[in-house]
């Protein structure tokens, strides 16, 4: 087999499995896990060889638009970030297959839920494959569409398909920006693919092209889809998807979308200083807001979905500050441990029984002794214990942090503290102590095909962030923090995590109460209001002109054509002689024009 | 140029003029009679006409008519032709012949249509 | 490689030998004829690709071009032909009704035959770039289509219909004749090439040339069906056999069109000519627009929709006819109508096949048709959503291009009206598809369609999203191969 085919395979395995399931297999909810785990399987193996073949020389792309005007090629990139980003999507994929097998047997809608996973895979490996702006945007959407599908699969109870609703609007909003700016750039560069637009923006300066508003409308895809402040708010909704979902789509890969999309299209962030602050800016205050929203939260999911918020801000910040490394170093790991955390969550939550608040917990550490173990490599991993891949990662985002200022560096200091503070606080709610309810008192280890996925995943997220298994992902040439760095990053680490030890052990509910934390700054009251306001606004206004303006016309034009139609249907002949007579006086009122001077 | 057009012109004007002059004319010197349903009948004496004044024609008539004219005005692109036959063969090609053939069988094809259709049978 | 006049001499012999063939055949079935007719046609479409396309070895050249332009409209008017074919075999029933005589299938073998001899002459325009030449097609295409418009003699509809088109057509034809012979008169020439020569020589505005190009102009309008001489379309698409409106509003339009640009190509690159004709063609496009697509709105019955929905798309025709001078002009338009001719067949295949078992094709005979043949429903829905440019559909990519085109020649006010229309445009086509799905149906029988009917709609249908998904065959067919284009070589 040819080597440039192993991409396609990568890409169309999940699509094969789609089409599988939706037309043969619906019937058969083990077969449709089977092939929706197969494929993945191929993708990864794909996957895995490609990340070990050099970089291809040439293009790799066929002409699928070839208008005139516009010319959009499907390709493939393959180069040092689509690989690693294809090891992490189809790896940290492929787990969550298996995992999910477990976690959602016996549901009935298993067959739809494996078909949008697999759509789901294939959407996001497009993302990583893409080679132009009109292809990712394709996948980006279709992204959407099915983690829209994903997060409303318990349609039947009412939070999910609001929630669903939720993130695909919220999204929509931000892909609108997207759009634009590819539009932007597309008409100054007369292309839509990558390099080329890299290559003619070295060539030369485009005088109808302002690059920074353009970088900008890019950046609103990656803030709807990364959850970027202020459109965040639809991410720990989206909890109400089935845990597996939550960690592939909505922790490890699809919101990490949006930084791998900044880190693809760089060199744009780089030709555009002023966009560069405006992304570091978001991305501080994301990764500031999420971490201190996170520490009164009370449901499982949603503390780590506000704590991926603020991983996703440090990221973006990271890219602002010029340091696509750190971003993606930290993609990197975040990916692994932040989904061993939510199918750590998720065997908690299926071990009680499919309860999530924190407070009905408690002492499970002795219950489920497999999935505290791995759940502590997480949390350690995430708040950067030395030695665990998550210190590497975040000292090197604190760094980047501070090459910008001392005021982004203190924030990004202050959410690595909030951060130590709140994922401590769950642990210690969560595993020790003594149970608090019946279920807690009942806790069990989830089924091997459960833990199995959490055990894997334990260990890069143990080992992803040394030297030697970096160096392979992530090229970081003489990017060394500086000492003080390291030092703060420990001491933030360490006080908030004794801070929260003592806060919080034994304690049967919440010491301390902050209302405007725990309603996360009341973002979706201020949103409904505004909406609302807006809404009903605008709906006055459009009916408005719907009732005179339109509606006028249309009765105007279907009246005048009824009457005329009536008039002169009552004439037989009169009829025929006054489409003649109104042809003859078109062609006169032409005449007349052409002749007239 | 336009000068040649003058004789039109004129001759025009006469028409005109004529049609309208002899419509005044009578207007003024002839008396209006009154009018009563016996004096709008075609004939004011004899018998009292009967049936509609247009009768419908069979359909039979205007087919063989159109086809007389049809088949008629075709004979009329063969004058032109066997005018400039011979000398047009001799200066520039014979095509000119196989063109007329063609035309010619078309027509052919359309007469062997209208006969074997009954469209010249008058009685069916 | 066979020179492509050969293709209409084929085209014609096999009309000729059809209406033979119906004259001596004693036989009382005359569905052998239609199936002999589309057999004959499909055999002239494979021709085509064998087909020499160049231009200095012809001898016809003056008048007969065969450019990739030519023997794509070539294969079009041949796709729509045979389709027109399957959709009167679909449609026998209701013409035998109206159409008795002394036998029970009398004058069903003209009815197949006649399209065959249209198809000759539109595939004949496709060629012609001489006034004497597209005159002489246009009218072979026109006395077929007065025959077809009247054919069901015993409904007062179409001979209503066929009584309209037969006076307005022929006041058209006068119109473009006199045109014609005003140009003729100032430039002592027909062919379109020789008249160019003669137009770029004059420097200052001429009237008589402005007269006669306005004069042919609006003869041309007529058969494109714009407003402001659309007048006739309601009336004679809802009169005429269905088949018949299908081919009218396809073969019709589109062989307007190809004179309307060859001639439009010769005139408008003229300095002096240009500000005015551009001007008439926005005029003409922007009314189109508006007339047929307000016009639709209100409409109940589903063929008069067509009819205004025709109106309407000449409008968006137009923009890219008003845009000449623009390199892709051409495509935009040409592009375009391939994507009218796929949807517009599609929705009067399943119309038929849905009015043969419903008794009529107004709106609300499609409710439910969802749920009593999902498949019928879908192709439905395909061809609506082309219509109205939906993307992943090829009416998308025919809306795109011409306002790109537009974009690129500055015509905004177009543009604008475009867009609001294209909106409007989703509200009454969108009235078929709630009608098909969100209504009950009166009875629950599913609609039955012949295989070959069936295997049709599921081409055209099929055709409307590859052609929407990957449009590249049809563009390619337009250019020519990539080492005769210029512009694929520049890149």
């Amino acid at each position: 087999m040819d080597e440039s085919s192993l991409p396609w395979i990568i890409l169309l395995a999940p699509l094969v499995s789609v089409a599988v399931i939706v037309f043969l297999t619906q019937g058969s909810r083990t077969i449709s896990a089977g092939v929706s785990i197969l494929a993945v399987l191929v993708s990864f193996v794909a996957s895995c060889l490609v990340f070990h073949a050099p970089d291809p020389a040439g293009v790799n792309q066929i002409t699928w638009l070839d208008f005139p005007a516009l010319h959009v090629p499907i390709g493939v990139t393959i180069d040092q970030l689509s690989k690693t980003m294809l090891i992490v999507v189809t790896g940290i994929g492929a787990l969550i297959h298996i995992y999910s097998a477990g976690y959602m047997k016996g549901d009935d809608g298993e067959s739809r839920y494996f078909a949008g996973l697999s759509l789901f895979m294939f959407s996001m490996l497009g993302i990583v494959l893409a080679n132009n702006f009109v292809m990712m945007f394709i996948f980006w959407e279709l992204v959407g569409v099915s983690s829209y599908v994903l997060i409303g699969h318990w349609f039947f109870r009412d939070a999910p398909p609001a929630a669903a609703n939720k993130a695909f609007i919220t999204n929509r909003i931000g892909d609108f920006g997207f759009m634009l700016g590819i539009l932007m750039l597309w008409l100054a560069t007369k292309s839509v693919v990558f390099t080329e637009i890299e290559k003619s923006l070295g060539v030369s300066k485009f005088e109808n092209l302002n690059l920074t508003a353009a970088t900008l409308l890019i950046f609103c895809g990656t803030i709807g889809k990364s959850a970027q402040f202020p459109l965040h708010v639809w991410l720990p909704d989206a909890m109400e998807g089935p845990t597996p979902v939550s960690a592939l789509i909505h922790a490890a890969t699809m919101v990490a979308a949006g930084v791998y999309m900044l880190a693809r299209v760089f060199f744009l962030v780089q030709a555009s200083p002023d966009a560069q602050w405006v992304i570091a800016f978001i991305g501080t205050i994301t990764s500031l807001m999420a971490a201190s929203m996170a520490i009164q939260q009370n449901d499982i999911k949603r503390i780590l979905a506000y704590s991926t918020l603020s991983q996703l801000g440090y990221m973006v910040m990271a890219i602002g500050m010029l340091s696509k490394e750190a971003a993606m170093f930290h993609l990197f790991t975040h990916a692994f441990f932040k989904a061993l955390l939510f199918l750590g969550a998720g065997a908690v939550i299926y071990g009680m029984h499919h309860e999530q608040d924190i407070w009905k917990m408690g002492g499970l550490g002795k219950k489920m002794p497999l999935t505290c173990a791995t759940f502590a490599v997480g949390t350690l991993a995430l708040i950067g214990c030395p030695g665990f891949s998550g210190h590497f990662s975040k000292e090197m985002i604190l760094a980047a942090a501070l090459s910008g200022s001392k005021w982004t560096f203190a924030a990004a200091l202050a959410t690595a503290f909030l951060t130590s503070f709140y994922m401590v606080r769950l642990f210690v709610v969560v595993f020790l102590g003594e149970p608090k309810t019946d279920a807690a008192k009942h806790g069990h280890d989830a089924p091997p095909v459960m833990a199995l996925p959490l055990v894997i995943l334990a260990i890069p997220s143990f080992l992803a962030g040394y030297g030697f298994f970096i160096s392979h992902f992530v090229p970081l040439h003489g990017t060394e923090a500086p000492g003080f760095v390291s030092l703060f990053a420990f001491l933030a680490f360490a006080s908030g995590a004794v801070m929260a030890v003592l806060l919080y052990r034994g304690k049967k509910e919440d010491p301390i109460h902050i209302g405007l934390l725990a309603n996360k700054y009341y973002f979706d009251e201020i949103y409904a209001a505004l909406i609302r306001w807006t809404q009903e606004l605008l709906a006055r206004q459009c009916g408005r002109f719907d009732r005179w303006v339109l509606d006028g016309l249309v009765r105007l034009l279907s009246g005048g054509t009824y009457a005329a139609g009536f008039a002169l249907r009552s004439f037989q002949v009169g009829n025929l002689q006054a489409y003649a007579f109104l042809f003859g006086a078109g062609i006169v009122a032409f005449l007349w024009y052409v002749v007239s001077k | 140029m336009i000068k040649d057009y003058l004789p039109i012109l004129i001759q025009a004007v006469v028409a005109i003029g004529f049609a309208a002059s002899a419509l005044v004319v009578s207007i003024i010197l002839g008396k209006a009679g009154k009018r009563n349903p016996t004096k709008d009948t075609a004939y004011e004496c004899g018998m009292l006409p009967e049936g509609n004044a247009q009768p419908r024609f069979s359909v039979k008539f205007y087919q063989v008519a159109m086809l007389f004219i049809l088949f008629d005005i075709e004979i009329v692109f063969m004058y032109p032709w066997a005018v400039v036959f011979r000398e047009f063969v001799r200066a520039h090609h014979p095509v000119i012949f196989w063109s007329m053939l063609s035309f010619v069988s078309i027509l052919t094809v359309g007469y062997v249509y209208a006969i074997k259709k009954g469209a010249l049978d008058w009685k069916k | 490689m066979m020179p492509a006049i050969y293709l209409e001499a084929i085209v014609l012999t096999l009309g000729v030998l059809l209406v033979l063939m119906e004259a001596f055949s004693n036989s009382e079935e005359k569905t052998p004829v239609a199936w002999l007719g589309i057999v004959g046609l499909t055999f002239v479409f494979i021709l085509t690709f064998f087909t020499a396309n160049d231009l200095s070895a012809s001898p016809y050249s003056a008048f007969y071009h065969a450019d990739f332009r030519a023997i794509f409209f070539k294969r079009f008017a041949l796709l729509t032909t045979i389709v027109v074919l399957v959709l009167s075999i679909e449609y026998r029933g209701v013409v035998q009704k109206y159409v008795f005589g002394s036998r029970p299938q009398a004058g069903l073998g003209e009815f197949y035959a006649l399209p065959v001899f249209t198809c000759a002459g539109l595939m004949w325009m496709a060629s012609a770039v001489d006034f004497i030449m597209i005159f002489v097609s246009l009218e072979l295409v026109t006395i077929s289509f007065y025959i077809l418009v009247a054919y069901m003699r015993r409904n007062a509809g179409s001979l209503e219909a066929g009584v309209k088109y037969l006076i307005l057509s022929a006041l058209s034809t006068g119109f473009f004749v006199y045109g014609i012979t005003w140009i003729y008169g100032v430039t002592g020439q027909t062919s379109l090439e020789k008249i160019g020569a003669i137009l770029l020589g004059l420097k200052v505005s001429h009237g008589p040339l402005l007269f006669g190009f306005m004069l042919v102009l609006t003869g041309l309008g007529f058969k494109i069906a714009c407003a402001p001489f659309q007048i006739w379309v309601p009336d004679v698409y809802q009169g005429a056999p269905t088949p018949v409106t299908a081919f009218l509003s396809v073969g019709s339009k589109a062989a307007g069109f190809i004179v309307l640009m060859r001639v439009a190509e010769v005139f408008l690159p003229v300095p002096w000519i240009n500000h005015k004709a551009v001007t008439i063609l926005v005029a003409l496009a922007a009314l189109s627009l508006l007339y047929g697509n307000l016009a639709a709105m209100p409409q109940h019955n589903l063929k008069r929709l067509m009819a205004y929905s025709s109106i309407a798309h000449a409008g968006y025709i137009l923009i890219a006819v008003a845009c000449i001078g623009s390199r892709y002009a051409n495509i935009a338009v040409s592009f375009y109508l391939a994507g009218y001719l796929l949807m517009t067949l599609l929705t009067f295949l399943v119309m038929a096949a849905v009015a043969n078992q419903a008794g009529g094709d107004d709106i609300v005979h499609f409710n439910g048709l969802g749920k009593r043949s999902p498949y019928l429903a879908f192709a439905m829905l395909a061809a609506m959503a082309s219509l109205a440019g939906i993307p992943l559909t090829v009416g998308f990519f025919g809306k795109f291009l011409i306002f790109y085109v537009a974009y690129e020649k500055g015509q905004f006010l177009l543009m604008g009206i475009g867009v609001l229309t294209v909106a409007a445009g989703f509200y009454y086509y969108f009235k078929v598809v709630r009608a098909m799905y969100w209504k009950e149906p009166a009875d629950d029988t599913p609609v039955r369609t012949s295989p070959l009917t069936g295997a049709t709609i599921a081409a055209l249908a099929f055709c409307i999203f590859f052609l929407g998904v990957y449009p590249a065959p049809v563009i390619r067919a337009l250019e020519g191969p990539p080492s005769d284009n210029p512009r694929l070589l520049a890149r």
